[in-house]
């Protein structure tokens, strides 16, 4: 068995220094690629845009990025009419986050979003909340 | 003696099939976890369960180690090592899933594909999935065992 174990592993080293050898290695984290309807964070913040939190009601109480709005899936309606609200009065591209770079629920609210506004600029952070910390 | 046979090839068959299921499994997650690392080391951090760093390395050896061990099932020198690492890699899956699940974390899977998804986990059938895949595998595993035990009593007897 430990012979099996060693065989394994030899094969999987040899397969980990293709890939560091082959330049697709996440080690050195180059900018990340973005994709469409996605919005770097140095880009978004030299926009006027209105901030929506996607990581729903609890994640906001505990923390969110100034001046953000709350749009949860479970509450659609009135994050929506608060939303719409604001964005009436002084149409800004729309910024939706939640709170890190593998979380999906951002990309799924500008999905909806755009349907609900299809005339307004909306863009799902890239990186998430984390993004803001650092 | 019909009967005996016929369930002894039954066996077989059943094992091999489970044989090739977990392999195919295990292959087709592999094969876009390494072609993308860097995406699926933003899923791995998306667990909240190691640091940045060591989530590269994981995306880095992880995907090979699927790899080598989807193959490693269809060959007979390491398919006993090849089965044990998969069957502890699904125990380490199904502990995160769930753990991901309770803390009401919003993630990117990252079993089949390294890109983030716009569709909400579903929690359950993941669990469930890896636990269809952990009993194949527990099942290969006995059944591989009790044939090598078969094999030695009747090679010393």
């Amino acid at each position: 068995m430990l012979r099996e174990f060693c065989i394994i592993l030899l094969l999987t080293v040899i397969g980990v220094a293709y890939t560091l050898f082959s330049g697709l290695s996440p080690l050195s984290r180059a900018e990340p690629k973005l994709e469409a309807g996605e919005i770097r964070l140095a880009d978004a913040r030299a926009l006027n845009a209105i901030w929506v939190d996607a990581g729903g009601a609890k994640k906001f109480e505990e923390r969110h990025i100034p001046e953000a709005l709350l749009l949860d899936e479970e509450d659609w309606d009135a994050g929506l009419f608060e939303l719409m609200n604001t964005w009436l009065i002084e149409p800004r591209p729309i910024i939706i986050y939640c709170e890190s770079e593998g979380c999906g629920k951002s990309k799924r609210i500008a999905k909806r979003l755009r349907q609900s506004l299809p005339d307004a600029e909306i863009y799902s952070l890239k990186g998430g909340s984390a993004a803001w910390q650092q | 003696m019909a009967a005996v046979n016929l369930e002894v090839r039954s066996m077989a068959y059943l094992m091999l099939i489970g044989r090739l299921t977990l392999s195919a499994a295990f292959i087709l997650a592999a094969l876009p976890k390494i072609q993308d690392p860097a995406a699926f080391a933003i899923s791995v951090e998306g667990y909240h369960v190691v640091t940045a760093n060591l989530a590269m390395w994981i995306a880095l050896v992880l995907p090979w180690l699927e790899l080598v061990a989807g193959f490693g099932l269809l060959i007979p020198q390491i398919k006993r090592g090849s089965n044990l690492i998969i069957a502890l890699l699904l125990v380490v899956f199904i502990a995160l899933h769930a753990s991901a699940w309770a803390r009401g974390l919003d993630i990117n899977c990252g079993c089949f594909n390294a890109h983030e998804s716009e569709k909400t986990p579903g929690y359950l059938w993941l669990i469930l999935r890896n636990i269809g895949l952990l009993t194949a595998c527990i099942f290969v595993l006995i059944r591989d065992w009790q044939h090598r035990v078969r094999r030695e009593d009747t090679s010393t007897s």
